[in-house]
């Protein structure tokens, strides 16, 4: 995607046509940009992204459960 | 966790017909949500069940969320007697399912895929469009929750791939010296 692409799904987002998924999404409250951005990466990223995700969340867990016993 | 490459890879190494369907595949589609599951929707056929076990057997697959204590081995007669399983694995928590709520079975499920490439692979992986089907039919409060979103990244995904055939038909048009468009009058 190119910046130009980029800038274009910004604008569409953030003005999104009256009736459109789009709108109802960001009426309904999603955070839109984090599609746009996922669509920057490949599908392989995408996936990349969700198992650092995962792990962040299991690191964090793991440090809740030790500052508890602590 | 779920060890995705390594899963797709096992399955794929020895050619087992498969869709990744659910949070994985909303997530190759570009959907920021987490997931800690793999869930792939088979093809029951006897040779392809035969395949599905073998790759699974040495990851040590047993029961989600059943006391270890209740015997259970996951082989091709297994598979073939149930219809959908909730698995740990050695790779994480996998999930087969042999029908897909408001899809149908394997066939059905590859019909709404498309194949993307994963971590090299060429996966058929649940299209935006089969999602929505199979959330709105689960009709589950988490998976309506989702569907706001899947909708609006199918219409930004939409909008995407025409400005890549504009651009490209444009590129194509400049190449071959014909204008795609009114411009000025020479």
């Amino acid at each position: 995607m190119t910046k130009e692409d980029r800038d274009r799904l910004i604008r569409l987002i953030s003005s999104p046509p009256a009736g459109s998924k789009i709108a109802a999404a960001k009426e309904f409250g999603a955070d839109l940009t984090l599609l746009v951005s996922a669509l920057e990466l490949t599908p392989t990223e995408r996936l990349e992204r969700l198992a650092d995700a995962q792990e962040f969340v299991r690191d964090w867990q793991a440090a809740m459960k030790t500052s508890a016993h602590d | 966790m779920i060890n995705f490459q390594g899963s797709l890879r096992v399955l794929s190494n020895i050619q087992v017909r498969f869709v990744v369907i659910g949070g994985a595949a909303a997530s190759a589609h570009g959907l920021p949500h987490l997931t800690y599951d793999l869930d792939i929707c088979y093809d029951r056929s006897r040779d392809n069940i035969k395949r599905l076990a073998s790759a699974l057997e040495p990851f040590h697959p047993r029961l989600r969320g059943v006391v270890n204590h209740l015997p259970f081995f996951l082989d091709a007669a297994t598979i073939a007697n149930g219809m959908n399983f909730t698995l740990t694995t050695d790779l994480g928590d996998i999930d087969l399912l042999g029908e897909v709520t408001g899809i149908g079975g394997y066939e059905e499920a590859k019909a709404l895929s498309v194949n993307l490439v994963l971590f090299g692979l060429e996966c058929a992986v649940l299209s935006l469009d089969g999602l929505i089907q199979s959330k709105r039919a689960t009709g589950r409060p988490k998976d309506l929750l989702t569907l706001p979103e899947i909708e609006a990244l199918r219409e930004i995904a939409a909008q995407v791939k025409r400005e890549s055939r504009l651009a490209e038909t444009q590129n194509h048009d400049s190449v071959t010296g014909k204008r795609s468009g009114p411009g000025p009058s020479d």
